[in-house]
């Protein structure tokens, strides 16, 4: 007599078995038996102990936050010196200050308004403070937004002068974007010191 | 195991800013789900360390991108299950052994009274990965299929002949199911 194959069994259990299967299931009793100790060992398989890890591996993990959040602060740092570098180049090389020389002086003006604000949400570190979901949240939010801008403006680079009014809309958005990092930071640090 | 963590929505905006306490709270609240994961489909205790660490270096990193579609296990586990996958695979190529096949490299003699557990450790890691996933963790073949980068069909199979071996080792019952 044939019986059901293991394929058969575990289309039985899926509920996606031949009509064949499904009869041969139900006359025989060995492939009853045989259904009954795959589900008996599914069962058994789902009741087996958690395995424990042996170490703590947080402590790399942690490692591995802390270098990246570093990083960031190098990258943001460094957009601020950039900032001011590019504003003294601007005041020392008269030959900037030509046709586009309005765009060049708010383009200076953009990312030297970053660069102060950059200052300020530093002096507000509010990282290793209990932070409210919210808060956490928007300032996520924020420093996201102002990160994908900060990809932008790299990824630009050396721009031709036709481009530097897009440019400069990107640093008018990160020095707003910064604004309200800077509102957050505040209100966290007073919310924190109460 | 089951598990049914319930992380609260507050704890993971912490987390997304970057709050240190938080993704220490996520990892405390997952370590052993991921590991016992990782651990149930690796034969090896030290490669599901690794992936318990590489999984959670996954989770810090890229946090930011869950947007609360299903429940952060879901997301959690699909991290650790992909990075254990892909040691499998690792360790494959070098071995040079195809995916679908059986280890029979033990070489010891296996009673009927052996326990499941010992009869699940026998089972190559791809099969055992497919039972794992499958019957413990609730995957579909569909999804399993698409983790593996393997079809539908292969997953299946796959499970098939995990089940039919684990009976054998286990000398469960005779005539059927061969």
């Amino acid at each position: 007599m044939m019986h059901c194959t293991m394929d058969d069994l575990l289309a039985l259990r899926a509920g996606e078995a031949s009509v064949w299967a499904r009869r041969h299931a139900e006359e025989c009793a060995t492939c009853r038996a045989e259904l009954e100790a795959l589900y008996q060992r599914v069962a058994q398989l789902k009741a087996l102990p958690a395995l424990h890890p042996p170490r703590d591996r947080w402590s790399v993990v942690r490692a591995t936050v802390r270098t990246d959040r570093n990083r960031r602060r190098r990258t943001w740092g460094g957009w601020g010196l950039a900032a001011a570098a590019a504003l003294a180049g601007a005041l020392l090389v008269p030959g900037l200050l030509g046709s586009n020389g309005t765009l060049q002086a708010e383009l200076s003006k953009a990312k030297n308004q970053s660069a102060t604000l950059q200052d300020q949400v530093d002096g507000y570190d509010v990282d290793g403070r209990v932070l409210t979901g919210r808060m956490a949240a928007k300032l996520a939010e924020l420093e996201d937004r102002i990160a994908v801008i900060d990809s932008d403006l790299e990824r630009r680079g050396t721009l031709k002068p036709q481009a530097q009014d897009a440019e400069l809309q990107l640093w008018k958005q990160r020095v707003d974007l910064m604004r309200q990092l800077v509102n957050v930071r505040v209100s966290t640090a007073r919310y924190v010191g109460l | 195991m089951t598990v049914a963590l319930a992380v609260p929505d507050i704890l993971v905006a912490r987390a997304q800013a970057g709050d240190e306490a938080a993704l220490e709270a996520l990892y405390r609240a997952f370590e052993t789900p991921v590991y016992n994961l990782a651990r149930r489909m690796l034969r090896n205790a030290e490669d599901a360390e690794d992936v318990l660490q590489e999984t959670f270096l996954e989770v810090v990193k890229s946090i930011r991108t869950y947007r609360g579609e299903g429940h952060l296990w879901g997301w959690v586990r699909r991290i650790a299950a992909t990075k254990a996958l892909m040691r499998i695979r690792r360790e494959q190529l070098r071995a040079t052994e195809p995916m679908d096949e059986e280890p029979g490299k033990l070489g010891m003699h296996v009673g009927a009274n052996i326990d499941l557990e010992r009869a699940f450790e026998q089972l190559s890691d791809t099969s055992r990965s497919v039972v794992w996933l499958h019957d413990v963790e609730g995957y579909t073949h569909e999804e399993i299929s698409e983790l593996m980068g393997k079809s539908v069909s292969f997953s299946k199979s796959q499970l098939a002949r995990a089940h039919a071996r684990l009976r054998r080792t286990l000398g469960e019952g005779e005539g059927a199911s061969t």
